[in-house]
């Protein structure tokens, strides 16, 4: 992928691989980044030749600032807090760890699930850690003090995500039976369950309000529910060959991005079921790998990939304008900070490192 | 936000109870500016929030000892005002984090309140009327500090009626902010300058009797009354002269005339829908708890009477933005009605459409004509050259609070320190204790 847009457009790009590799010990020069660099795809070239055009848009710089071990099974999510001070990241230790972003030290491990973690999310005043995990269970936790506050039973197998609205008054969280279940986290009860999905439910996330929901699974279909009543109100049904397994509302809940298994990013209008922009470059055929927005600075949509790197897209031309490599296998999570031009990555096996890449330009 | 896909048609009137909440001895309850919650003032003087995601109940406000006789929201929801018959008002700051919250203000008076307001740009700013008559406007900035009672200005040789002035029984600012709606038991509409505290206008409505509710639309150009002839009128408000180029004095005839010809039934609240285009009238019936609804676009007409049981009705207030009602109930039932949407098997099957009737299906010209596959995808990069906006938030929840801005100096005057009532706020999660909590 690189090494072409570089062709392609000159100086800038050129810049930027230098760097990726700079900040990188393990990759010493360029020559060592072309043979893993998979085949360009006739979409993406046509998107560079087009775009060569336009006059080039500012690109982001991230650099390597730190690369935190302390996981020792995969990890399987990290999620900055809202308000930017903390990071918590979980895998398949059962643990899940609160790291400070900024010197990569490990604040706290909050255990007491009794099977590997799948998802966490935040609450919307950092103070709570929901927490998804394979022993059925979810788990509400006050960070401050690694206290668990609350249990929360009913599902009957794993649950694998999980998501906070955005006033923290709601869960919703999705397991493998295909069942979406809906938390009023004050009491600690289940208000409402959706029997959503016929598969492994892979990611569910409410709009900004709080009245929409959306959720995907592996058979393939991304769905939208009304939160109040429990109704589904739409069906986005991709190819067969692109079993989604992330989703969700962009910042303004307009859209939706998903990721699916044929390599692709898409952006959707759920309202009309157009697919507005379609994201390629990456690698992703196997593993759940989440996507996500970054608004802080550029407009960018970044996400990890099977070959080990992490993607960088520009979110209007579709270029992809940065590759973050260093991690030595999938890199299945990546969070943006919520204010600053941060990015978070995870990997699994046999790298079960995070790297927090930085801007340069900041 | 999400209106257009829960409901593709324009905003219904609401036809069914979604849940009731059971709040004892609850006397009104209100939205808030943004939906997320409901006040409910109860008769023993305890206020409580309720959370409409959960339907449950997350703060109680504990500071009265009398009956609470109105509630209000700030324009964010941050600040919430109850004023009671214990002669106080209390402004509550829900951004605190302590459970049970404690007052943020109180405001004492010399008799039992009867109803009191936030002024629509700052909290500071409080309207207060009393159970005697008397409207108080407070302003609580600090360099402002003063407490001004508005009285409708007597001229020369009126002396001997000055004695039987008419009582004041309903006080509201309209939804600007500009002015001051005043009620009299004569039957007066008095319109006050809220800066100036000026009376520019001053109304006789006929064969009203004393005024007993106000409501505007959320234009503010449409103010309906309730006066003790049974009777809601819906008036087309005229502009007012700025403060000190006079007064302007006329009758007012209403554009509708709103009531139950056949029970002669009065009305206990009134309100409109966000659009303004419905008006939900709720019947002081003491054996029923009848809910009229009126379609203002269809010049007033009669539309239904939603039932919600034998409880009589106290109160009732619609949703800032959706097809939703609040009513209250006699021993402590609060309704929240809704209007139901049929499911639509449809939505589960992806790209299907679900026809009323069937359609003989017409096939296009091109529908099944082989294109060059490289065309299509061309077609589609061209498609998705297009810029898109996932970020910035021109969102109808805040259209909800949006006020009318005339961006004169009435609206600096009421900008000026400003209150801490902004959109960031959060309302901190108290987690209840008990239940399944483990170490």
């Amino acid at each position: 992928m690189d090494p072409l847009e570089g062709m392609d457009d000159s100086s800038t790009d050129d810049d930027n691989t230098s760097q990726t590799t700079e900040d990188d010990p393990q990759v010493p020069d360029h020559s060592a980044q072309a043979p893993p660099a998979p085949a360009p795809q006739p979409s993406t070239s046509t998107t560079s030749s087009t775009t060569s055009t336009i006059p080039a848009r500012e690109r982001p710089q991230y650099q390597l600032k730190h690369v935190i071990s302390g996981h020792t099974m995969s990890i399987s999510a990290v999620k900055f807090s809202p308000d930017g001070t903390l990071l918590a990241s979980c895998g398949a230790e059962n643990i899940v760890k609160i790291w400070n972003p900024f010197t990569g030290e490990l604040i706290r491990n909050l255990s007491g699930h009794t099977a590997g973690l799948s998802d966490i999310s935040w609450s919307n005043d950092s103070v709570y850690l929901a927490s998804a995990s394979d022993d059925t269970t979810v788990r509400i936790w006050e960070v401050d003090t690694g206290v668990c506050h609350k249990l929360l039973r009913g599902h009957t197998k794993w649950v694998f995500c999980l998501n906070y609205n955005s006033t923290a008054t709601l869960l919703v969280s999705g397991a493998c039976d295909g069942d979406v279940k809906i938390w009023d986290t004050k009491r600690g009860k289940c208000l409402k369950t959706l029997h959503a999905h016929l598969d492994y439910v892979t990611a569910v996330h409410f709009n900004r309000d709080s009245s929409l929901i959306v959720s995907c699974a592996l058979d393939g279909l991304i769905r939208i529910w009304n939160t109040t009543n429990g109704q589904c109100l739409k069906t986005l049904a991709e190819g067969h060959d692109a079993i989604c397994q992330q989703v969700q509302f962009s910042p303004n809940s307009k859209y939706i991005l998903s990721t699916a298994h044929d390599s692709a990013i898409r952006l959707w209008d759920y309202q009309t079921t157009r697919c507005l922009k379609t994201y390629t470059g990456h690698v992703n055929a196997k593993y759940c790998i989440s996507a996500c927005f970054s608004v802080t600075g550029g407009k960018w949509i970044v996400a990890g990939s099977e070959d080990h790197k992490t993607y960088i897209w520009d979110l209007q031309t579709r270029e992809v304008v940065q590759v973050l490599e260093g991690h030595q296998d999938v890199v299945v999570a990546v969070a943006t900070h919520p204010a600053r031009n941060m990015i978070a990555t995870g990997s699994i096996d046999s790298d079960l490192t995070i790297r927090i890449w930085e801007d340069q330009r900041n | 936000m999400n209106e257009a896909l829960i409901s593709p048609f324009i905003i219904n009137h609401p036809t069914a109870v979604q849940t009731s909440l059971y709040s004892y001895r609850a006397q009104l309850s209100r939205f808030d500016p943004s939906g997320r919650f409901v006040g409910v003032g109860t008769f023993d003087g305890t206020a409580y929030i309720y959370d409409m995601d959960t339907k449950a109940a997350v703060r109680t406000l504990d500071g009265h000892v009398k009956n609470i006789t109105s509630l209000d929201w700030s324009r964010h929801s941050r600040y919430v005002l109850t004023s009671s018959k214990d002669w106080n008002v209390i402004v509550w700051d829900l951004s605190l984090t302590c459970d049970p919250p404690q007052r943020f203000a109180t405001i004492r008076l010399d008799a039992p309140v009867s109803s009191a307001s936030f002024h629509p740009r700052n909290s500071q700013i409080v309207l207060a009327l009393t159970s005697t008559g008397e409207v108080y406007l407070q302003d609580l900035r600090p360099s402002y500090r003063e407490r001004f009672e508005l009285c409708e200005p007597q001229e020369e040789g009126e002396d001997e009626e000055h004695s039987r002035r008419a009582a004041m029984t309903v006080a509201r600012f309209d939804p600007s902010g500009k002015h001051i709606f005043i009620g009299t038991s004569s039957g007066h509409i008095l319109v006050f300058n809220t800066r100036t505290r000026v009376m520019v206008g001053r109304h006789k409505v006929s064969g009203a009797g004393g005024m007993k509710g106000f409501e505007f639309a959320k234009s503010g150009r449409r103010l309906l009354t309730n006066s003790s002839d049974r009777t809601l009128r819906q008036f087309n408000l005229p502009t007012y002269p700025r403060p000190g180029e006079g007064i302007l004095e006329t009758e007012l005839e209403p554009t509708h005339r709103f009531n139950d010809p056949i029970t002669k039934t009065a009305w206990n609240a009134m309100s409109y829908s966000p659009d303004g285009e419905w008006l939900a009238g709720g019947s002081a019936d003491p054996a029923s708890h009848k809910i009229y609804i009126w379609d203002i676009s269809n010049d007033g007409q009669f539309t239904t009477a939603l039932d919600g049981g034998r409880d009589s009705l106290l109160h009732l207030h619609w949703h800032p933005s959706k097809s939703s009602i609040v009513s209250t109930a006699l021993h402590g039932n609060i309704f929240i009605w809704h209007s139901p949407n049929p499911e639509r098997w449809g939505a589960f099957a992806g790209g299907f459409e679900e026809v009323d009737e069937n359609v003989e299906y017409e096939e296009k010209e091109d529908e099944f004509d082989v294109e060059d596959e490289e065309e299509i995808l061309k077609r589609k990069m061209k498609a998705e050259e297009e810029d898109v906006d996932v970020d910035s938030l021109e969102d109808d929840a805040h259209q909800n609070v949006q006020l009318i801005s005339q961006n004169d100096e009435d609206d600096h005057w009421a900008d000026q320190e400003p209150d801490e009532d902004a959109t960031s706020w959060k309302m901190k999660i108290v987690i209840m204790e008990g239940g399944d909590t483990l170490p």
